[in-house]
């Protein structure tokens, strides 16, 4: 005979204000199992599972009813509360009368009481029917892959790495480093970029548990949390890199000019180059889609100059595998391209620029020396406009949400602008100024302040051309007028966009993304880090618009989140997960078709005892079933169960009400 | 042959007549029929649809089934009011089948609207149903030497969800005609521009100053005249420059044709047929261009280097 009990929560005023709970309680005790129930203010409190250990041992109670708020929120606490007494943790159940009645139904306190008590009688039904279940135990592979060296890659692979855990980083391009390699200093400090990457950049490329495999990319991803398999191309980069000194007399021969992608295209690289003298690796690469010799068959002069003979033109993409336990995605941003701006002549006037080119101008190692200049006549701009919100918030044009940077960088070019050129004068067209963070007001403060940028709050509706300048003319809200400010130069702050790759590399990996292309949290606010699929997580931009220190930090909880999933030998995971009864299992694998998980394959077993004769059923990897039903629901022979949620234990509940 | 319905509109017969007349003509060289459509009435305009709803699409959609009455698939409009009105409450017809019925119900003895013929701008018939290579290959008098600031106004490519055509904000289709024809097409950053409409007859200084805008920039353009594509736009740019001139104390004198009078000169029709008498600012000093030829800039001797800089990149 089945000896429930029941703890009824106030959850302090949450639950109590709008459900009567004594009353939820002597309904309780009405039901025939229920040998205790009883209610108190913060179940979830030490004081509150105190109660519950002690009524465990004292009424022998054989299954455990919490009626409380959401099991994502305490179910883990209560279960604890369960072992901690010597009960097998999965004889918990809970009745969630927080989320589903008091604060859903708060203007009938009669009706929100009745439904809290069918809730009880729910959960007491379905808890008689509960199993004693025990953690599954899953082997796991101690390696790390990171998907991208921006700094967010840089970071998870660095902080893993330092957890005596090998760490697999792999970039598409030539050299880590990534989008903050290419900026000069960086907000509210102005520290200047480079200075405090590249350090981190030659730790990656020495660091003992870091391989650190460049121009490649992730192709193939099987397994599951604790056993991945990646499959990843090589690009073929027609240089062997044990030879190379990475001397460069071959991109200085080389007679191919290509856009340099490093500088916003504002100069040329080589067809052989490396993306920019700091680079990690610094070795060069052949750009296959310009190379003379590789297209045509003629040139061959790097092969000439080269002294140690490093370049192969004849390599070959290759492909390696890696096994891995555990997947940080770290693919960073792209731009949004300002093409749709009509009325501001963007691609008619050449000295529109977006904010990442104005950026390049004025790196200390950029193209222009540090120094912006009008690519139309190479003059020192005196005026410049800066036009904040280019696509971001733009529902008619771009897209809708903030970019969450363009503020305090637009503030930080207003700085350096006066930094370079001394008799200047920054006007920002703005929306709203977004300045949330650890010394990012006072940052734009000086910028009002120090330099004088003006602050002219509303769009900008046209821009056009007047002998030289460029006329800007928008709205000054605060004045209520249409104001025209005559420019030397525009600078478009253009929004955050996910990289153009992101939605395949999210199929490929399994991971969802949302309508942007950004690759999706597994809650916004509470698993910021992971995905939906285990051991898979997210740092940086990949995820959503960030700024340097947001993307470190995040990229830190990756590590944490990494170490602590491989804290031990094995894996614990959740029993409740799908089973298959052989004797049931037709082998039709509409399971297969319908797991999200792709945690189903097939299995021959003997058509009988001692039979040679096979025949297919479904077998459920237990490392990688979530546990979510679907296999359950479309299995016409009612072959598999679900732990925790058999049919015994919904049909109890169903008549329970 | 091409066949086509034509909607002049009220202005055809009257301010804009030279307008028409050169539709006519250059028409005719590009071998398209035209046919007016019988019985036409206003089209709204601005007063309709500033009063009723109801008025301002039933206007429009008696055209529209009266011109379903021809075998031709597209009607072509030289007024841009005329076009808007008309193209506005097709888009209405053909995308909300509520609105539709209702208005429908208002004109219903003239039939039912079947959405089978297309209302296209004068400017847009040429451009996508006749084509630049077709108007080019009509040329005869080049225009060469010319320099034009094409002006679209508000309502040829605006608002881009029910004209479909061109670009809302930096429109070329014209200036690919005007370079068909031979001239040049200045870059001209208040092609579209509000001209001040038919404030031009109630409120007088906001067409001064609008057009005075219009004007001041296709001059800053390097502009010998305006080219237009609306009657409304000709008038305020051509009638009013004598006060604006008087307002700011600048000589424009930038004479403002219809693309289709400098298409027909173009062709080598007669001069004396285009209505050039009818042009408040005379055209003579513009015409006078065709013909020459701007001073070829002294070719910049490169050095080697740079040769041999440009052949690297190739």
């Amino acid at each position: 005979m089945a000896r429930v009990g029941v703890f009824v929560c106030f959850c302090g005023a949450n639950i109590a204000d709008f459900v009567d709970v004594p009353q939820v309680v002597e309904e309780a005790k009405r039901i025939r199992e229920v040998k205790y129930a009883i209610q108190y203010k913060y179940m979830c409190s030490d004081p509150g599972q105190q109660m519950i250990r002690d009524a465990i041992v004292q009424y022998k109670l054989t299954s455990i009813v919490v009626a409380a708020c959401s099991p994502r929120m305490h179910e883990k606490t209560f279960r604890k509360a369960l072992s901690d007494a010597g009960m097998n943790p999965y004889l918990l159940e809970v009745a969630n009368i927080r989320e589903h009645s008091s604060w859903v139904h708060q203007k009938d306190k009669k009706a929100a009481t009745e439904k809290a008590s069918d809730l009880v009688r729910m959960a007491v039904a379905k808890s008689i029917a509960n199993e004693q279940l025990h953690e599954i135990s899953v082997p796991v592979t101690k390696r790390a892959l990171v998907i991208g060296g921006g700094i967010a890659g840089i970071q998870a692979a660095l902080d893993i790495a330092d957890a005596r855990i090998p760490v697999t980083l792999i970039e598409k391009s030539p050299s880590i480093g990534g989008r903050m390699a290419q900026l000069d200093e960086t907000f509210p400090t102005l520290d200047c970029s480079q200075c405090i990457l590249t350090p981190k950049m030659v730790d990656v490329a020495s660091h003992p548990f870091i391989e650190l495999i460049p121009y490649s990319e992730v192709i193939e991803l099987d397994g599951y949390v604790g056993n991945y398999k990646a499959r990843i191309r090589k690009k073929a980069s027609y240089v062997n890199f044990k030879t190379c000194t990475g001397c460069g007399a071959c991109w200085q021969k080389c007679p191919v000019k290509v856009p340099n992608e490093y500088n916003m295209g504002i100069d040329k690289r080589k067809a052989i180059y490396t993306p920019f003298p700091q680079a990690v690796p610094n070795k060069p690469v052949i750009d296959a889609e310009h190379c003379t010799m590789l297209l045509k068959g003629k040139c061959g002069i790097c092969a000439k100059v080269c002294e140690k003979g490093a370049i192969d033109y004849k390599m070959q993409d290759e492909i390696i595998e890696r096994e891995v336990g555990a997947v940080v995605i770290a693919t960073g941003y792209d731009l949004w391209d300002p093409k749709p701006y009509e009325e501001y002549g963007v691609g008619r006037f050449k000295d529109i620029i977006t904010s990442l080119e104005f950026e390049r101008m004025v790196s200390a190692n950029g193209p222009t020396g540090g120094l912006p200049v009008r690519p139309s006549d190479g003059k020192v701009p005196k005026s410049v406009v800066f036009i904040k919100c280019i696509g971001s918030r733009d529902e008619a044009k771009g897209i809708e949400y903030c970019s969450k940077i363009c503020c305090m960088y637009t503030a930080k070019h207003a700085i350096l602008l006066h930094h370079k050129v001394h008799d200047s004068h920054a006007y920002i067209f703005y929306m709203d100024i977004r300045a949330a963070g650890k010394g990012y007001e006072e940052f734009v403060k000086k910028a009002q302040t120090d330099t004088g940028a003006t602050y002219l709050r509303g769009r900008v509706s046209k821009i056009f051309k007047k002998g030289e300048k460029l006329i800007v003319r928008g709205e000054d809200a605060q004045i209520g007028q249409v104001v025209e400010v005559e420019a030397d130069m525009v600078v478009l702050a253009t929004a955050i966009i996910p990289p153009k790759g992101n939605p395949d590399l999210a199929r490929l990996l399994g991971v969802s993304y949302d309508k942007y292309g950004y690759m999706s949290e597994a809650h916004p606010k509470l698993r910021p880090v992971e995905t939906a699929k285990a051991g898979i997580f997210l740092a940086g931009c990949t995820q959503a618009p960030k700024d340097i220190p947001d993307t470190v930090a995040q990229a830190s909880a990756c590590a944490a989140k990494v170490c602590g999933l491989f804290a031990g030998d094995t894996m614990k995971k959740d029993p409740m997960i799908s089973k298959v009864n052989n004797e049931f299992c037709s082998g039709c694998q509409n399971c297969i078709k319908v797991c999200p998980y792709q945690a189903i394959v097939t299995d021959e077993i003997p058509i009988g005892h001692g039979s040679k004769e096979m025949r297919t059923v479904a077998r459920i990897n237990e490392g990688v079933c979530q546990g979510c039903g679907s296999c359950v629901a479309v299995c016409r022979s009612m072959a598999i169960s679900l732990a925790g949620f058999t049919d015994p234990q919904i049909i109890n509940e169903i008549v329970a009400i | 042959m091409k066949k086509l319905t034509y909607f002049p509109g009220c202005s055809a017969h009257g301010t804009s007549e030279e307008f028409d007349k050169t539709v006519k003509m250059v028409m005719s060289a590009l071998d398209v029929e035209m046919e007016e459509l019988p019985d036409w009435n206003c089209c709204g305009a601005t007063s309709a649809h500033t009063m009723s709803e109801t008025l301002a699409n039933a206007l429009p959609l008696r055209n529209l089934i009266l011109a379903e009455k021809l075998d031709n698939n597209i009607m072509a409009i030289p007024c841009a009011s005329c076009y808007q009105r008309l193209k506005v409450t097709k888009v209405h017809m053909d995308d909300n089948p509520e609105l539709a019925h209702k208005i429908n119900s208002t004109v219903v003895e003239e039939g039912i609207y079947e959405g089978k013929v297309a209302v296209k701008s004068m400017l847009q018939y040429c451009y996508e149903d006749i084509g630049t290579e077709a108007i080019k290959s009509k040329v005869t008098k080049s225009l060469t030497g010319m320099k034009l600031a094409c002006y679209y106004g508000c309502l040829l490519t605006r608002p881009k969800a029910i004209t479909q055509f061109d670009s809302p904000e930096y429109p070329v289709s014209m200036d690919q005609i005007v370079e068909a024809l031979g001239a040049k097409a200045t870059e001209f950053d208040y092609k579209t521009e509000c001209c001040g409409a038919s404030f031009s007859i109630s409120n007088t200084e906001v067409v001064i100053r609008l057009s005075g805008q219009i004007l001041e920039m296709a001059k800053e353009s390097g502009a010998q005249a305006i080219v237009v594509a609306c009657p409304l736009c000709q008038s305020n740019l051509d009638m009013r420059q004598p006060d604006i001139e008087k307002h700011t104390g600048k000589k424009y004198d930038l004479p403002v044709f219809y693309f289709t009078q400098l298409m027909a000169l173009a062709f080598g029709m007669p001069k004396e047929e285009m209505m050039f008498g009818k042009h408040i600012v005379p055209v003579d000093g513009a015409l006078a261009n065709i013909g020459k030829i701007d001073p070829v800039p002294e070719k910049i001797k490169k050095t080697k280097k740079a040769v041999e800089a440009e052949s690297e990149v190739e």
